[in-house]
């Protein structure tokens, strides 16, 4: 019958419209701390995610960017993406509850996140279950990528890099290395001592420290780790100043980075170097809160504003991103751009939102240095070894808070050696 | 000599004469004891609060770490908000404390006495989820903290090397203070008198014509208004968020079962105990290092620091259930 023909015509041809019309938005997940301890580093991560998908969906003249040409995704007809955000306030099981959300109604393609390690670690369990891809951009403890996830990409370096980094710095301080000063006597360096929150993330720095530092002396000599959440660190300084540090090593997150330095400062301490594992070191707050007090820190970053000078995309992006939220990239929102920019390049190469397709293209995919905006050697994921799903190609970067002319407090290179912006300040000027 | 800076010589690589090493220590020590008592006075005053309404009314407040909350943000809001030192917020969240207090009493807790223990129970965790969460919704989940004042980050060091914060320091000498005054009130005013009257035998008071119903609510905005000062004292060097109490709740159970439910004294000292057990970490450090033992050293202690005070808080409850200075239980 003509009426009923055109009614199952109909419904075919509605059938059909859905899923091209779900094409035209690419939904990934993004789990990110907006509240808690880390919430200014959660905005920052936001910010950052946020700026690439725009300019992933835009064309961009003016950014030197294979994605800022496109508008959309090409290999799928111009597709935007969308971010769907949540906030995991810092709290894995949360996480793994979201993530599980984002995956059954709101159908995300693929989850990106979640910067605190612990809560990484539970999103990734959930993806892995379903299937799901998942791109990490921000979490670094180095036990991520050892469990041979098949659905888990991750771009940024982890601590084992990271920590060695340190040790390589502080080695090369002692050999005159270091831009702007003399060989130091390796005795004024020492003993080391270190403090790390408690977490997934922290216990996994405290572990680097003590086993990389080991090699050339430097592995501390008090070590110990306290809860990021209940924060009177009185004690735990007391401790560590006992042996007269001349090398304080730390990890933490937001507001517990902030008590340390506090509590180091009311406890007059007189270290040489203090030496930040980033995140809570290197996030706005930790600036603008201290003010002053944070000139001679150094910190592990992948990012600088400095890069810029060297790297021209850089400095376009990040003149986007300060007429967007008024501040400069931190190594936060320059990674959470990287790892939403490898989102975009991985979906383009897969040409399709179908799980396989996606995750043969992250296993494939290899981008070009001149692409980024950290001055990485270019993303390549692991698919074999030890470190599955690892991004292999990327460096990272030792920053010194020096306050400039202007008076701003800015983060400057001082390792790698031959990327040095500015000398180092040594002995830190204490308080 | 061997070179001493290889990375596999014994914990202290350099070369100090024993009896410095000991000096050192002894310095540490005495550091962390003074710290730990610094601390322990105020966890002395953040408990008065509970044992006060404890020793009146037979009633277990659960929400006591949220009345500490709502001081700290007191303290917090106003020195922020009208650019004021940290201590104006004193007197404000002793106000607001007590006000809490009385409201808490008559809004909730009168109704509470009518039904049996395990309704007093749910009411104050219920009263404490319902601050919580009030909180929350206010103030956002973010911890905040106090960066500037006449006191903040501010130190002198006594003796050989004993560094003394100032904000700890105000804090332990205003928690003394109110204890101190707390206690004339309980032991040289008609109105003490009421209120231990009420506590000794509520019924018996109440032919003798004391007010019982005023004395319960009284208990209750003392309480309140002690802990609303503990808070503002607090935020000076302690963060706030809408979670903080929870710590504290814990701290004071611990406090008051120490010291013996009901018993003002017994608060002070047990703040005092509690304070030093939270600083047994860098004490065994300091200990460790000069008697050459090696097991546990290097700041592993710190992650258990307030595991001492939930293992103490178990034994007493099992061994002592009278606490130290317990009249009533």
């Amino acid at each position: 019958m003509p009426r009923k023909t055109f009614i199952v015509v109909l419904l075919l041809a509605l059938a059909l419209a859905v899923p091209a019309m779900a094409a035209e938005e690419i939904k990934i997940g993004v789990l990110y701390p907006l509240t808690g301890g880390a919430a200014a580093e959660g905005k920052e991560l936001r910010d950052g995610a946020e700026l690439a998908v725009e300019i992933a969906n835009n064309v961009k003249a003016d950014v030197d960017m294979a994605m800022a040409k496109n508008g959309g995704i090409k290999s799928l007809g111009g597709a935007k993406i969308k971010l769907v955000i949540q906030d995991h306030q810092g709290n894995p099981q949360l996480g793994a509850d979201l993530a599980k959300k984002l995956i059954q109604d709101d159908k995300v393609v693929g989850l990106l996140g979640a910067y605190h390690s612990a809560v990484t670690k539970t999103v990734a369990s959930v993806a892995e279950r379903y299937g799901v891809p998942m791109i990490n951009d921000s979490s670094t403890s180095p036990a991520l990528t050892k469990e041979g996830l098949k659905w888990f990409w991750r771009t940024t370096p982890h601590d084992t890099t990271f920590t060695n980094d340190l040790f390589v710095f502080l080695e090369g301080l002692t050999q005159g290395k270091v831009k702007g000063v003399k060989a130091v006597d390796k005795k004024e360096l020492l003993p080391a001592v270190s403090a790390c929150e408690k977490t997934e993330w922290g216990s996994n720095v405290d572990a680097a420290i003590k086993e990389l530092g080991k090699a050339s002396g430097f592995d501390p000599q008090v070590s110990l780790l306290y809860a990021a959440k209940a924060p009177d660190l009185s004690s735990e300084v007391q401790s560590l100043l006992a042996p007269k540090p001349g090398t304080m090593l730390f990890a933490g997150y937001g507001a517990d980075a902030i008590l340390m330095i506090k509590t180091l400062k009311s406890m007059k301490a007189k270290p040489k170097v203090i030496w930040g594992q980033d995140a809570g070191f290197e996030s706005p707050e930790f600036v603008s809160t201290l003010g002053d007090d944070v000139e001679g820190i150094i910190t592990r970053t992948v990012f600088s504003p400095r890069v810029g000078e060297v790297k021209k995309v850089s400095k376009q992006v990040n003149d986007m991103y300060k007429a967007k939220t008024g501040r400069d990239l931190s190594g936060a929102s320059a990674r959470s751009f990287t790892g939403t920019q490898a989102w975009v390049y991985v979906l383009e190469k897969a040409g399709s939102t179908k799980p396989e397709a996606i995750q043969k293209a992250a296993n494939e995919i290899k981008i070009d240095p001149s692409e980024l905006i950290v001055p990485w050697k270019g993303i390549k994921f692991a698919t074999t070894g030890s470190d599955i799903g690892q991004n292999e190609l990327g460096t990272g970067l030792i920053g010194q808070y020096q306050k400039g002319k202007d008076g701003k407090m800015t983060l400057e290179i001082v390792y790698p050696f031959d990327l040095a912006t500015a000398g180092m300040i040594y002995p830190i000027k204490g308080w | 000599m061997p070179d001493a800076i290889g990375g596999h010589g014994p914990p202290y690589r350099f070369h100090r004469s024993r009896r410095a090493t000991m000096e050192d220590s002894l310095t540490q020590i005495a550091k962390a004891v003074v710290s730990g008592l610094m601390m322990g006075m105020v966890f002395g005053l953040v408990a008065l609060g509970l044992t006060i309404i404890w020793g009146v009314m037979d009633i277990v407040n659960f929400a006591h770490g949220e009345f500490l909350m709502i001081g700290m943000y007191c303290g917090f809001l106003t020195a922020t908000g009208l650019h004021v030192d940290p201590l104006f917020g004193l007197p404000v969240a002793a106000v607001v404390g007590f006000l809490l207090g009385l409201a808490c009493y008559y809004g909730l807790v009168r109704f509470l006495l009518r039904g049996p223990m395990v309704a007093q129970l749910f009411g104050t965790f219920g009263l404490m989820l319902f601050l919580r969460n009030v909180a929350l919704m206010v103030m956002g989940a973010n911890p905040r903290g106090l960066h500037q004042g006449i006191l903040v980050g501010k130190s002198f060091i006594v003796g050989p090397g004993i560094i003394i914060e100032l904000t700890k320091l105000a804090a332990g000498g205003l928690s003394l203070a109110a204890f101190a005054a707390t206690w004339w009130l309980m032991n040289r005013t008609k109105m003490g008198k009421a209120l231990t009257a009420t506590a000794l035998d509520a019924q018996a008071a109440r032919y003798m014509g004391v007010p019982t119903e005023k004395m319960n609510a009284l208990a209750w905005g003392l309480g309140g208004g002690t802990v609303g000062v503990a808070g503002a004292l607090l935020v000076n060097f302690w963060p706030v968020d809408p979670n903080v109490g929870l710590l504290f709740t814990m701290i004071a159970f611990t406090t008051v079962a120490l010291g013996g439910f009901g018993s003002i004294p017994g608060a002070a000292v047990a703040g005092l105990i509690v304070g030093l057990m939270i600083n047994v970490a860098p004490i065994w450090d300091a200990l460790s290092t000069c008697l050459g033992i090696e097991c546990l050293r290097g700041g592993q202690l710190h992650e258990f620091k307030y595991s001492f005070v939930y293992l103490a808080f178990f034994l007493i409850t099992v061994f002592k259930p009278r606490g130290l200075f317990g009249w009533k239980y």
